[in-house]
């Protein structure tokens, strides 16, 4: 019987640029940071509210990364460069806020935030091949 | 009410000063002084838009890097405390406690555990579909055939 998810993979194109936004910007928590003599890096991170769901932060352009043959690296290279991967929706407690914030910072953003039926959204990117909506959801 | 732009931007800029100072002995006016705003409002304000008080984001911004110290350096605990920004050890350990669960030594001496397995044994810390493709002679990763690790 499945329960929940316990690990969600995040593929990135470049580690440390994804360190930098994710831990450094967005305020995620470093789980696993280990290096494999093998050059393989395991870094995992978390929600700042949410410890039990390990998202791996996966580098596949990296030569030998997961076993990827030179077609599937040139696959995940257009997807990440063209920023195609829609990886999800981070909840805040105040899209405005977190906005003028991440700005600021120099994140980048698809228009402002707006009211939608199920609260209020703006699109960001990671910078590193995902974008992701940004929502805060519609008081009940 | 909605919330003016302006104000948006004065609460961010003190949100953004707790992040940059909360190593120093700050407190709610020197914060509310960077909005420019009333103690009362500021505080109103900032639980509408954080949903916690100025002084529960600070003290989890403290809490936060204290645990990034623990993991990274072998400074004692009233070291970590000071350099977070506490003035009390006593505070300092029971507010870790209270938010992470376990005191700092203990937190400490647990990420110590788990970090030397992982590099001992990786295949015990990453998910086996993650690493199927990298064993090879010159990786630490070992085989699930080597004998008696356990």
């Amino acid at each position: 019987m499945i329960t929940k998810v316990s690990h969600m993979s995040l593929f990135v194109l470049d580690q440390d640029k994804a360190f930098d936004f994710y831990v450094n910007k967005l305020g995620f928590k470093i789980h696993t940071d280990q290096k494999m003599d093998n050059g393989f890096r395991w870094l995992t991170i978390t929600p700042p509210e949410q410890p039990d769901l390990e998202i791996a932060v996966l580098a596949p352009l990296t030569p030998g990364a997961m076993g990827y043959d030179d077609e599937t690296r040139k696959a995940f290279k257009l997807l990440l460069e063209k920023n195609a991967m829609g990886a999800g929706v981070l909840e805040t407690p105040d899209c405005r806020a977190t906005y003028e914030e991440l700005k600021a910072k120099g994140v980048q953003f698809k228009g402002e935030p707006k009211e939608q039926f199920y609260g209020i959204e703006v699109i960001m990117s990671d910078g590193v091949g995902n974008w992701y909506s940004v929502t805060q959801q519609k008081a009940h | 009410m909605p919330i003016p732009a302006d104000i948006y931007k004065k609460l961010v800029h003190a949100k953004v000063f707790i992040d940059e100072h909360f190593d120093s002995p700050i407190d709610l006016d020197a914060i509310a002084g960077e909005a420019c705003i009333s103690r009362f409002h500021f505080h109103r304000l900032f639980r509408r838009i954080y949903k916690r008080t100025p002084h529960q984001y600070l003290t989890s911004k403290r809490i936060d890097h204290a645990r990034r110290i623990l993991a990274a350096a072998d400074c004692s605990v009233g070291e970590v405390c000071m350099r977070v920004g506490f003035e009390s050890i006593g505070s300092f350990s029971m507010l870790f406690k209270k938010e992470i669960g376990v005191a700092p030594g203990e937190y400490r001496a647990a990420l110590k555990l788990s970090r030397a397995m992982a590099e001992e044994q990786p295949r015990r810390v990453i998910p086996h579909c993650f690493i199927a493709e990298i064993i090879s002679e010159k990786s630490n990763i070992q085989e699930a055939g080597d004998a008696g690790k356990g």
